[in-house]
């Protein structure tokens, strides 16, 4: 184990790295678009890898610009990022993550996005709030992901129940209707470590609550939060949902044998479940996730950035662009499966007959809340986590609320 | 977990290995500098010069970058310009002992050592034994088996281990379920957590340990073994007062090596539990990672890598002294 080590060692390559290359350009010459250059862009995980098909069509309308992606792991990209920005080596654009923006935003290594060219209008709302900034947005969202209620219709009407749940009484009654009929658990909720956050934050949202609120400060202790707190807890307490969670964990399986009938998650459990478990096919449904004031989701997904330090912003922008038409994010939709984060791209044919579930997708997108771009969102997150975890083993919600609030105010200024 | 660690702060051969030993004997100052420098000594220095550019790149300046670090507030808005943090004194070593989570990682890391290190040994210990007297067939058979798991990726471990720990199927609640009995959910559990990491540590770690024992009992002297058994030794005497002595040099190189990587662990936390329950598996590095990766607080995770330091450098210090081979 070399943790010592690889801690100084990186924070010094980022160190080095900027010695050796702090004459290093500052992105003052600009190339233009029509003259022949080669644009080079990080993109994650898989898409890194299927989004080479769209850029070669890209390359055919623009014969000059010669497009190189990398496709870089969703775990490693945050510290190639932070390291790529101290050297001053960065790609001219990159895919980013809604989350991630807040920091890099921070770090004024983001090109604003030129609002004549982009307009956001054209977007979901949430989509486009997530990159803004004290009124400047610093991203074109490309695609968008929205979380919704999966649930076991069958063993739904086996335990005497008909109808989807729409409300969080509903969906609690659904729980503990699934569990008295044979279920292990009524329903999976992740109860704590990483992206326990994910699980909560549309009870905050469909309380009515923010996580920052109007005046620039978080707004976890607000009656609304502590009212999602505790209905979110309510599931642990009565048992319907497992308190420990063992990371790593994937829901689909427990699903498909009816271990855990409901969860929330996002659009791309639409496909692992049809690989994994096509034996439900028709055993399940996608609702929006169920109100409290009313039904609102958050979005998470990913924006399409250009660095500040890039030659090629003339190029970058026309990249963009072709990314973010409708036509493209519908190539994109059947490529990714990733959901168009441009309104009218849902017009297109590949979208309109997407079945029940894309339709509930559109539809929680429509009212879903973004995620504030926050410089220290790592940092908030874990505090928030850190919180849930607590109440989910019986803490006090208002009193751990307010233990969070002081944290988070800590976090954000 | 390896324990073949290069620590931060391991003197590497300085300048001075190349400098011939009876040149040294009643050299002054000056008649040591020119000799160091002549050109007796550039082929030396020649040689050495790829190990020392390396070492001052990756090792040396690395090190002395994360003390100077240690006493700043370097965090994200410094990576654009690292002159710009701002110099605090010990204000990160002073918070690290308030920090409520550094703490619990502190009592997490030593739980962990404590058991796990005695453990690591006495069952290498054994199994070197047994190897090397008891069992003659499929000998080679059982060295592999043992040493696999050292050998093995953490990612595939993680993956075995999380199936023999799974709460609902594993192998540990199939078997229960064999026989009626309730299996506990040993990583979701706040006291079992750490013990479940700490035999899994024990199980990766002890083929190294035993293959060390193995070549130390090799080289005791079977005629010393002779004359104890003629003067009536049984097994056990001749263990307590023939091996266990002999095997001290080897037993202190053990001792000192997995109680390094021990003190150092990160893997196994980190790909099984997150650390969590509630903390219960957060040790010092894994804190460290997340203070210096996830949250970006670069000088407070340097003045925990250094706190981290000196903690491994008292404790290998007082093995040293205490196992130290006192014929």
């Amino acid at each position: 184990m070399t943790r010592t080590k690889s801690v100084s060692v990186a924070a010094t390559v980022v160190v080095t790295a900027l010695a050796l290359t702090s004459c290093g350009s500052g992105g003052g010459e600009q190339v233009a678009a029509d003259k022949k250059q080669t644009l080079t862009v990080w993109a994650m995980g898989e898409e890194g890898t299927r989004l080479k098909a769209v850029t070669d069509e890209f390359t055919k309308q623009h014969p000059n610009i010669k497009v190189k992606v990398t496709p870089v792991g969703w775990d490693v990209v945050h510290q190639k990022l932070v390291s790529a920005i101290a050297a001053k080596k960065t790609p001219d654009m990159a895919q980013m993550g809604s989350t991630m923006m807040g920091e890099f935003i921070a770090l004024d290594a983001l090109e604003p996005v030129d609002t004549k060219t982009f307009k956001k209008s054209d977007f979901f709302p949430a989509t486009w709030d997530s990159n803004v900034k004290d009124g400047t947005a610093y991203g074109v969202p490309w695609y968008a992901d929205t979380r919704a209620l999966y649930y076991r219709t069958d063993l739904a009407k086996k335990a005497g129940i008909d109808k989807a749940p729409s409300t969080w009484k509903e969906q609690q009654a659904l729980a503990a209707a699934y569990q008295k009929a044979g279920a292990e658990w009524g329903t999976d909720l992740q109860p704590s470590s990483t992206g326990a956050w994910q699980s909560w934050v549309q009870y905050l949202y469909s309380a009515g609550g923010e996580l920052i609120g109007e005046d620039g400060k978080p707004a976890l202790d607000s009656p609304a939060a502590i009212r999602a707190f505790t209905e979110w807890a309510g599931y642990f307490k009565k048992g319907l949902a497992k308190k420990t969670f063992t990371p790593g964990y994937d829901v689909t399986k427990d699903f498909g044998s009816g271990k855990r009938p409901m969860f929330q998650s996002g659009p791309w459990m639409v496909r692992n479940i049809a690989d994994q478990q096509p034996q439900i096919k028709d055993k399940y449904k996608v609702v929006p996730v169920p109100a409290d004031k009313t039904s609102t989701s958050w979005v998470g997904g990913a924006s399409l950035v250009t660095f500040k330090n890039s030659a090629h912003k003339a190029a970058a922008e026309q990249l963009t662009q072709y990314l973010t038409t409708p036509k493209t994010q519908a190539q994109w939709y059947e490529a990714d499966k990733a959901l168009p984060a441009n309104k009218a791209a849902w017009d297109e044919p590949a979208l309109k007959g997407g079945g029940d579930s894309l339709a509930t997708f559109k539809t929680s997108l429509d009212t879903a809340k973004a995620i504030p771009p926050l410089e220290k969102w790592n940092e908030f997150a874990a505090a928030v986590e850190g919180a849930l975890a607590k109440i989910s083993q019986g803490a006090d919600p208002a009193a751990t609320a307010k233990a969070l609030q002081k944290t988070a105010e800590g976090l954000v200024g | 977990m390896s324990t073949t660690t290069a620590q931060a702060g391991t003197p590497g051969a300085g300048p001075d290995a190349v400098v011939p030993k009876a040149q040294d004997d009643g050299a002054g100052p000056d008649r040591r500098r020119r000799d160091r420098l002549s050109r007796h000594n550039l082929a030396g220095w020649l040689f050495s010069t790829p190990f020392l550019v390396l070492f001052l790149t990756f090792m040396a300046f690395p090190i002395v970058a994360t003390l100077l670090m240690s006493f700043t507030d370097f965090g994200l808005r410094n990576v654009t310009d690292p002159l710009s943090a701002q110099f605090v004194g010990l204000d990160n070593y002073t918070k690290l002992f308030q920090d409520d989570k550094f703490l619990k990682a502190l009592f997490n890391t030593g739980y962990f050592v404590v058991l796990g290190v005695p453990l690591t040994i006495g069952s290498g210990l054994a199994a070197a034994v047994l190897l090397n007297s008891g069992i003659d067939r499929l000998r080679t058979f059982f060295r592999v088996g043992f040493y696999a798991p050292v050998v093995t990726a953490i990612v595939a471990v993680a993956v075995i281990w999380r199936f023999v720990l799974d709460p609902s199927e594993g192998l540990i609640a199939g078997l229960g379920h064999q026989l009626g009995v309730q299996t506990p959910d040993f990583l979701g559990s706040e006291t079992l957590a750490m013990p479940s990491l700490i035999m899994m540590a024990v199980w990766r770690n002890m083929g190294s340990a035993m293959v060390l024992f193995l070549a130390g009992l090799q080289a005791i002297p079977t005629e010393v073994r002779e004359a104890a058994r003629i003067d009536g030794a049984g097994i056990f005497q001749e263990f307590r007062r023939i091996t266990v002595p002999l095997l001290r040099p080897t037993m202190l190189y053990v001792a000192v090596m997995t109680t390094i990587g021990f003190l150092n662990v990160f893997e196994e936390p980190f790909v099984m539990t997150d650390g969590g329950p509630s903390d219960s598996t957060l040790t010092i590095s894994l804190h460290m990672y997340r203070e210096g990766f996830d949250f970006f607080h670069m000088g407070y995770a340097s003045a925990m890598a250094y706190v981290l330091f000196v903690i491994v450098l008292a404790i290998t210090t007082l093995q040293l002294r205490l196992l130290k081979d006192k014929t």
